[in-house]
């Protein structure tokens, strides 16, 4: 039992030695983020528009409703997104609205910095989600 | 009845009744995708395929096959399933998979079927369609990439429309649906191939990415523009009506729509309707507060009471409640002056009728056509004005071979149905023919005679209307007059139908009164399968009628109001939803009442030709923002139901008639339409015993199915004289346009924008004109200048200007009566 004891408090020691501490010092550190983390919401380009075609599912599909599209038809006749943007404030960073894109046109980012000082500047319009 | 057994359950059905129908009597759900309920079996798609007991071996399509006694169905069955499955995969095969752009997404039968049936991947592979769209027209968009050739297009326009736009062109892989010579879309606009289309290859121009169905609110209402009363289910997004929805569930039109009510709603979300009360202060009409408005309404109503006298004309656009309170308000105001759409039109059903079957409606009721044997129109107009009844006599001809006799001055749709009649007679006469049609039958012994009254009389009078006369007079034959009278007398089921409006003024009582001596002398009236039918031109005009807007006893009616407003003997006008400078006839004498009038209130959505000639102008609601009843020319009662909200202060008409009256001493305040129609129940005898919460989605016929005439007494009735003139002008309806509002709309505007004047192509010829020429018109030293339309319509010697323009100032020419003989320079 003491062998057990030992064992497992070398471990907690282990930790407490310099080098090993899972705690970074931010903003100075920065952790790598993963693939799949749920940042803010990308719109991705084609060639001369967004690839997004405002089929509406994001807007039908999302929980917290913070999503609003607008479509129209484009000087070519193509449906495109008149107006897209979304509500930071409301958003729940759930991902569902990428999950339901049938033509890839959205993505979430690494980027979690959304904090800010007024409300209108958590309203990400088309021309800041396209990136 | 037959009995069967679909998926176990014991059901009995009709005879006539296929696989499918009766599944869905069971409730059984079978999928389709070419199967309509009001067209004919096609068996196109091969996706309702079932298994029958007593047919094993191969699967039966269940839409095409009729039900025989004992008959064992199953509609779900591994088997059943890999079939269907594969039908899918095939249809998948060369359809382009752009859900995400294509309008139909989330509505569409084939996508549900892909989900449903798990059609991904497909097992076969082929090349996409890559064939071009038609955009060409700004009302129907075709994208024949993602058609799965169900042809309810084609079936629909052919059947139900009788244009026949559509048919399948080429062969195996490379079959598609097309027009004439694959050309662009030139057709009427109806949309009806839009809404049969289960899949995005027929779209709604207008409506091209503006929303997704699932976003829409549905409201069902009646369209406010014709008497026909069509259910129209508006789909709303964000207080804006988007798009008519199809609904062929509830109402009198199974769905059906014409070009106006399927493409003609936009008017209501005009940026032009009036926003805030107008009042004129040094000359110009300014905005201002409502309080304001009704102080110097109410200032200039007590002056006209005390003066001269005051005049109300309405329009027929109004809900049942707010002409009960209208004419209310009248009462209250101490007038008897109160008219609508013009006095003259409607004088058919209120003394036509009246006199000689005591009654002031149309006796039959829609449906009921599509089975009769014999149809006479008079004016081939009549489709035109009333295009979804029109379609019903189509199917009546199509589908029951009923013969249709068209009395008219014009060639026009109903002519073309196979095997029509017509009667083309010289503008004006056809009273004249009516006669000649009424004095065969009582030469002919062929006339019902019994338990009528005047005949003698009529005898007498009809002694100068013999077939061979009246054939002299009006160019129709009186072979053909003869023939005509006798299919009439020998028909079991007939109908007679008859269309009026404002810019049919011209012998109103006379049509309805020779309308309904040969209904008599048929024994059409009053049997049940019959009808006698005149429709009114706009949704309440029946309604109107109704409820007695018209001019009490030894008060002034509209023709009288406006020559004594023009004389100087009237002290104010009070328009309610009419614009009559620009439809009533004689714009001339419209204009002086209008400007010699002391004070002229106008009540209106726009700011009309005869809103800019008002002291006061109150903004109105539009059929899409109010609630209440409309009662449509069969005598259905039908609700209108809110869609959207008032733009900006403008209020319904119900609550400007209660202000106005709080505002002068009254108590004419109600709860809402329902009180207010409860009143009615109580004064108007048709509508007793009716409740506003009963009208259900059929509307309550009044009077029921076919009405009781209360008198049988044939009157004669003097025909007209013909115009002698090398060129006669008439006036009417067009099939896109219904009154003047439709000129506000986008969707009649695209196929018709401006006024023209229709000339026959040998006139055209011998007169030098081609389409697009400016033609002027010269009568009684007026001139007024339209754009020329060549066609096969017009008999020589006659052109046609439709009335609904303002711009086009028509009515400088046209002073009531059928033809205006007039002078043509290029």
């Amino acid at each position: 039992m003491f062998k057990e004891f030992l064992k497992g408090l070398s471990i907690t020691f282990k930790h407490m030695l310099p080098g090993h501490s899972t705690t970074v010092q931010y903003p100075k550190e920065r952790l790598e983020i993963s693939d799949r983390f749920r940042g803010l919401h990308r719109l991705v380009p084609a060639h001369d528009r967004e690839k997004c075609v405002a089929c509406y599912l994001c807007p039908t599909v999302c929980p917290a409703k913070c999503i609003t599209v607008e479509s129209a038809e484009n000087a070519k006749g193509e449906k495109y997104p008149r107006v897209y943007k979304i509500d930071m404030l409301r958003c729940i960073f759930c991902g569902y609205c990428v999950e339901a894109c049938p033509v890839e046109a959205l993505e979430m980012t690494g980027d979690f910095e959304l904090a800010n000082y007024n409300r209108e500047d958590f309203e990400f319009a088309k021309e800041r989600l396209l990136r | 009845m037959v009995n069967l057994t679909i998926d176990g359950k014991q059901i009995t059905v009709q005879k006539t009744a296929t696989i499918y129908e009766a599944a869905q009597e069971a409730g059984v759900f079978i999928p389709v995708l070419c199967y309509a309920k009001k067209l004919l079996p096609y068996g196109a798609c091969r996706v309702c395929l079932v298994e029958v007991e007593q047919m094993k071996g191969r699967l039966i399509p269940a839409c095409t096959t009729p039900v025989t006694e004992g008959m064992a169905v199953t509609t779900t069955s591994e088997e059943i399933r890999k079939v269907r499955k594969t039908v899918l995969e095939f249809l998948l095969v060369n359809h382009v998979i752009e859900c995400p752009v294509c309008d139909k997404g989330g509505e569409c039968d084939l996508q549900d079927l892909t989900f449903d049936y798990e059609v991904y991947p497909n097992r076969f592979t082929g090349e996409k369609f890559d064939l071009p769209t038609d955009e060409v027209n700004p009302l129907i968009e075709r994208n024949m990439n993602r058609c799965v050739l169900c042809g309810k297009c084609a079936r629909v326009c052919d059947e139900i429309v009788a244009y026949g736009s559509y048919s399948f062109i080429n062969r195996g892989f490379e079959t598609k649906i097309a027009t004439a010579y694959d050309r662009g879309l030139n057709c009427e606009f109806c949309g009806q191939c839009v809404s049969m289309c289960p899949v995005g290859a027929i779209l709604p121009r207008p409506f091209k990415f503006k929303a997704r169905p699932w976003q829409l609110k549905e409201v069902d209402t009646v369209c406010g523009y014709c008497g026909n009363g069509c259910t129209v289910t508006l789909g709303v997004l964000n207080e804006k009506v988007e798009t008519i929805r199809f609904n062929d569930k509830i109402g009198v039109n199974n769905g059906n729509l014409c070009v106006r009510g399927r493409f003609g709603y936009s008017y209501v979300n005009s940026d032009e309707r009036l926003q805030k009360p107008l009042l004129r202060k040094d000359g110009n009409l300014v905005e201002v507060e409502w309080k304001e408005a009704l102080d110097a309404v109410a200032e200039g109503f007590q002056k006209a009471q005390s003066g001269k006298g005051l005049g109300v004309l309405a329009g027929a656009r109004l809900t049942n409640e707010e002409l009960f309170l209208l004419k209310k308000l009248a009462g209250q105001l101490g007038t008897g002056n109160l008219d609508h759409s013009g006095g003259e039109c409607y004088k058919g059903l209120t003394e036509g009728f009246r006199e000689t079957l005591g009654v002031q409606a149309s006796t039959g009721d829609f449906p009921q056509v599509e089975d009769c044997d014999v149809i006479l129109s008079i004016r081939s107009d009549f489709y035109e004005t009333h295009p979804v009844f029109g379609m019903v006599v189509n199917q009546a001809v199509k589908r029951h071979g009923s013969k249709l006799l068209v009395l008219s001055d014009k060639k026009g749709k109903f002519t073309k149905l196979p095997g029509a009649e017509t009667l083309l007679s010289r503008p004006g006469l056809e009273v004249n023919v009516l006669n000649a049609m009424a004095g065969v039958l009582l030469d002919e012994g062929l006339a019902v005679t019994k338990d009528v009254e005047g005949i003698e009389e009529l005898k007498k009078g009809l002694a100068d209307y013999t077939p061979e006369k009246v054939a002299d007079q009006t160019g129709v034959s009186a072979d053909s007059i003869r023939d005509a009278a006798r299919k009439l007398a020998a028909a079991k089921n007939s109908a007679i139908l008859l269309a009026y409006g404002l810019p049919y003024s011209a012998h109103s009582r006379e049509l309805g009164a020779a309308a309904a001596n040969l209904a008599i002398l048929t024994g059409a009236a009053g049997r049940e399968g019959s009808g006698l039918y005149l429709c009114g031109e706009k949704a309440n005009s029946q309604g109107a009628v109704d409820l007695g807007i018209l001019p009490a006893e030894g008060a002034m009616g509209a023709r009288e109001m406006l020559r004594a407003a023009a004389a100087g003997d009237l002290s104010a006008l009070y328009v309610v939803a009419e614009d009559p400078l620009s439809s009533y006839p004689d714009r001339a004498k419209v204009e002086a009442a209008l400007e010699k009038a002391p004070f002229l209130v106008v009540q209106d959505i726009f700011l009309s030709p005869t809103a800019q000639k008002a002291d006061v102008v109150l903004p109105a609601a539009s059929f899409a923002e109010k609630e209440g009843t409309f009662t449509n020319a069969e005598r259905r009662i039908q609700r209108v139901r809110r869609g959207i909200v008032i733009p900006g202060e403008a209020k319904t008409d119900l609550s400007i008639f209660e202000m106005i009256s709080s505002r002068l001493g009254g108590q004419l305040t109600y709860t809402g339409p329902e009180a207010v129609f409860a009143e009615i129940a109580k004064e108007v005898p048709q509508y007793a015993g009716i409740e506003y919460r009963e009208i259900g989605p059929q509307g309550i016929v009044w009077g029921g199915k076919s009405l009781d005439i209360s008198a049988r007494k044939v009157v004669f009735v003097k025909g007209g004289n013909p115009v002698d003139s090398p060129i006669q002008l008439i006036t009417g309806s067009t099939l896109y346009h219904s009154g003047t509002i439709s000129t506000r709309a986008k969707g009649p505007l695209a196929v018709i924008p401006d006024p023209f004047l229709e000339f026959g192509q040998e006139d055209a010829q011998s007169l030098g004109i081609k389409e697009g020429d400016m033609v002027t018109l010269k009568s009684n030293g007026t001139e007024i200048r339209l754009s020329a339309k060549v066609d096969r319509r017009m008999p020589r010697g006659v052109v046609f200007a439709p009335y609904h323009f303002p711009s086009a100032q028509l009515n400088r020419l046209y002073k009531g009566e059928a033809a205006i003989a007039v002078e043509l320079v290029k």
